[in-house]
C-alpha cells in the first residue's frame, strides 16, 4: 500500500460509559457493588451501591430479650464475628454495673486476639487474590482454619462462637487448650518468613500496590478511618492503647505502623499486628494458668431481666478499626435502641469511593481488599 | 464421610422409564448425566453470611476441586447457584436474574438456615424468608452455618442425584413459572420484568404447560417496556417506509 492512499481510521474519542463493577463479581468482598464509570481503563468516579446484605439488625435487636441478641451480634460481620459480642456484653454490663471476673477478662482478650488473627490471615488471601497471586490465598484460608479448630475446641462454633454473655464467658478452657494454642502459635510464627517470600518481599505485590489507593494522613482522619488503615498513614492510633479496656493495659505490645497509606502499606501493617497479636497470646498463655476465680458474674434470670434505663457506648479495636456500640435501655426486657458504628461503613463508601477515583479498574478490587471493608457491616 | 440417604420425590416411576425407549439412547443419556455430574461449576456469588465457609471448602483442606467443582465467574457458563444465606429483597431481583440467564440444567442450593424459613432473620422486614417460592431448590443444607464437610456432602448429594437424572428442579422453573412469577410479583410489585423470555423458552425445551402462563404473566405483557431505545426503532421505522 503506498502511503498515500493510507488513510488511519478516524476512531471517534473514547467516551465515558458506566460499569457495574459487582455484586456478581470475583473482584468485589462479598455482596457489595460500585457503579464505576470509566474512560478507557480509569476510574473516572465510582459510586457504592450498599444494601445488599441489609437485614435491619438495630430494629431486629429492639424485638428480642438482651440475651437473645447475643446470638444475633456476631452475624454483622462475618470475617470478624468476636469483637461484635464482645462490645455488646460489654454495653449491656456498663448498663447493669456487673463487675466482670479477672479470669473471664483474659478470656475474652485470648478470644478477640485469636479472631484477629483469623480476619488478618483471611485478609491476605484476600488482597493476594487481587494481585494474582493465588497461593498465599489458599495459604491463609488453610492456617485460618487451624484457629478456627481452636475456636471449635473452646465454643462449639467455627466461625460464629457465641462464647460471651453479658457478666462473662461462658465456658472454661477445655484440659490442654493452652498448649495446643502455643503449639499453634509457634507455626504460625514458622510460617511468617514462607509468607515474606511469597508475598510480602514478593515483586508482583510490591509492583501493584505501591502507590495504589494511596492516601494522606490528613485525608484519613478527615474521611474517618480507623484501624490498621488509619496507622498505615503513619498515625500511632489504636484504641487498646489509646482508651485501654479488659485487660489491654497489663499487656506489653508494639503498635505497628507504616508510612506509605497504599495498599502495600496496609497490608505490612497488618503483617506486623499478627506479630503482634502472636506475641500477646503468648503472654495469655503465661498468666492465664495463674488467674483463678469465677469465669462468669451472676446475672439475674435471663428471660425475665430487666436492665435498669441508661444508655452505654462502647469502643474497642476490631481487625477493621474502631468499632462502637451504643445502646439505650429503658429499663424493659428488650434494648430501647441500638446502633453499630462499623468501622467498614466509613472506609468501603467514602473512603473507596474517594481512592479508586483515578485508578485502574484493574486496581479497584484490590483497593477495596486492601482497606479490608466488610460488606456486612455496612449494609447491617 | 457418612453417607445419608436422602428421600427425593419423583413424578414418574424410574423403573417403567427405563424399558421404554431405544436401549442406545439410554446409555448414551447415562453418559451424558455422568459426565456432568462429574464437571460441575458452580457461579461465585456470595449472597450472604455461608459465603465465608466456602474459601475453606474450595481451598486445599476441603478441596472441593477434588469433585470436579469449580467457582465460575459468569452465570451463563455456570450450573450451579449457591444462595448462600439470607437473601435480601434487593439481592432476590439479582439472584433472579441470574439464575435466569443460566443455561439448563441448572441446579439451586439454598445453604444456612435463612434460606429453608428464615432463620434468625425470620422477623425481618428485608429479607425473603423462603427461598422456593421464588425459584426451584434442588437441595438445601441447613446450619448456621452449615460446616465445609456439610458443604461437600450436600454436593456430592447433588452428584448423585443428577447421575440417576432426579435433579430436574430446573424445568419446575418453565412448568409454573406462573406460579413463581406471582411471588416475585407480591414482592417487587407488579410492574416487575426480567430481561429472558422464559415463556419462549419453555417452548423451545418443550417444558409449556397450561401452568407456565397465567393472570401472573399476562400481567408481564401488560407492563411491558420496550426493551429497545426509542430512536432505534424510529429509525427502523423511517427506513421500512422508505422501502
Amino acid at each position: 500500500m503506498r502511503a498515500e492512499n493510507y488513510e488511519p481510521k478516524q476512531h471517534p474519542p473514547s467516551h465515558e460509559y458506566e460499569l457495574n463493577f459487582g455484586p456478581n463479581h470475583p473482584g468485589i468482598e462479598g455482596n457489595y457493588a460500585l457503579k464505576v464509570k470509566l474512560h478507557g481503563d480509569t476510574v473516572v468516579s465510582a459510586r457504592a451501591d450498599a444494601g445488599y446484605l441489609h437485614r435491619g439488625f438495630e430494629k431486629l435487636m429492639e424485638q428480642r430479650l438482651w440475651i437473645q441478641n447475643i446470638a444475633l451480634v456476631p452475624r454483622i460481620c462475618v470475617p470478624d464475628p468476636s469483637p461484635m459480642e464482645v462490645a455488646y456484653s460489654m454495653a449491656v454490663e456498663q448498663l447493669c454495673g456487673l463487675d466482670v471476673p479477672e479470669r473471664a477478662q483474659w478470656l475474652r482478650v485470648m478470644q478477640l486476639e485469636m479472631s484477629r488473627i483469623t480476619a488478618h490471615l483471611f485478609y491476605f488471601g484476600g488482597h493476594a487474590a487481587t494481585t494474582g497471586m493465588y497461593n498465599p490465598m489458599f495459604w491463609g484460608v488453610a492456617d485460618r482454619d487451624l484457629v478456627l479448630d481452636l475456636f471449635e475446641e473452646l465454643t462449639g462454633g467455627r466461625v460464629y462462637c457465641i462464647y460471651n454473655m453479658p457478666g462473662g464467658v461462658r465456658r472454661d478452657i477445655p484440659e490442654g487448650f493452652l498448649d495446643r494454642l502455643s503449639r499453634l502459635l509457634d507455626y504460625l510464627e514458622s510460617r511468617l518468613p514462607e509468607y515474606d517470600n511469597l508475598f510480602f518481599t514478593n515483586h508482583v505485590l510490591i509492583n501493584r500496590a505501591k502507590g495504589t489507593g494511596q492516601m494522606s494522613q490528613h485525608q484519613a482522619l478527615e474521611w474517618a478511618v480507623t484501624g490498621p488503615n488509619l496507622r498505615a498513614t503513619g498515625l500511632q492510633c489504636d484504641v487498646r492503647r489509646d482508651d485501654p479496656y479488659l485487660v489491654y493495659d497489663e499487656l506489653e505490645f508494639d503498635i505497628p505502623v507504616e508510612q506509605g497509606g497504599d495498599a502495600l502499606a496496609r497490608t505490612l501493617v497488618r503483617r506486623s499486628e499478627l506479630q503482634q497479636s502472636i506475641r500477646i497470646l503468648r503472654q495469655i498463655i503465661q498468666r492465664l494458668p495463674s488467674i483463678k476465680g469465677p469465669i462468669r458474674a451472676p446475672i439475674p434470670n435471663p428471660l425475665a431481666w430487666n436492665v435498669p434505663a441508661g444508655e452505654a457506648y462502647v469502643r474497642l479495636e476490631s481487625s477493621k478499626g474502631e468499632l462502637g456500640w451504643y445502646v439505650v435501655s429503658n429499663g424493659g426486657q428488650k434494648p430501647y435502641r441500638v446502633h453499630v458504628r462499623g468501622p467498614s461503613s466509613m472506609h468501603a463508601v467514602q473512603v473507596l469511593e474517594n481512592l479508586a477515583k483515578g485508578s485502574r479498574l484493574e486496581d479497584v478490587a484490590q483497593i477495596m481488599f486492601s482497606l479490608d471493608a466488610c460488606p456486612p457491616e455496612v449494609d447491617r | 464421610m457418612k453417607e445419608f440417604p436422602v428421600p427425593v420425590q419423583t413424578a414418574e416411576d424410574p423403573s417403567v422409564k427405563k424399558q421404554s425407549g431405544n436401549i442406545f439412547s439410554n446409555v448414551f443419556d447415562e453418559l451424558v448425566r455422568f459426565a456432568q455430574s462429574r464437571s460441575l461449576f458452580m457461579l461465585h456469588y456470595c449472597t450472604g453470611c455461608g459465603a465465608i465457609e466456602l474459601p475453606p471448602a474450595m481451598t486445599s483442606r476441603f478441596d472441593m476441586e477434588r469433585l470436579g467443582i469449580q467457582p465460575m465467574v459468569t452465570p451463563r457458563q455456570a450450573d450451579i447457584l449457591l444462595i448462600t444465606g439470607y437473601v435480601s429483597v434487593k439481592t432476590l431481583k439479582r439472584v433472579i436474574l441470574t439464575y435466569e440467564q443460566m443455561n439448563a440444567p441448572k441446579y439451586v442450593i439454598g445453604i444456612c438456615s435463612c434460606t429453608v424459613n428464615g432463620g434468625m432473620y425470620w422477623q425481618s422486614y428485608a429479607t425473603a424468608k423462603k427461598l422456593n417460592d421464588y425459584m426451584p431448590v434442588d437441595l438445601y443444607i441447613a446450619g448456621c452455618m452449615p460446616r465445609p464437610e456439610a458443604v461437600i456432602s450436600g454436593l456430592r448429594q447433588l452428584m448423585e442425584k443428577i447421575k440417576i437424572g432426579e435433579a430436574n428442579s430446573w424445568q419446575d422453573y418453565f412448568k409454573r413459572y406462573d406460579y413463581y412469577l406471582g411471588n416475585q410479583q407480591r414482592l417487587f410489585g407488579e410492574t416487575w420484568q426480567t430481561p429472558t423470555d422464559i415463556i419462549g423458552e419453555s417452548k423451545h425445551y418443550s417444558l409449556h404447560t397450561p401452568e407456565t402462563e397465567g393472570e401472573h404473566t399476562r400481567l408481564l405483557e401488560l407492563h411491558q417496556r420496550p426493551l429497545e431505545p426509542l430512536e432505534m426503532r424510529l429509525g427502523l421505522s423511517e427506513k421500512t417506509e422508505d422501502r
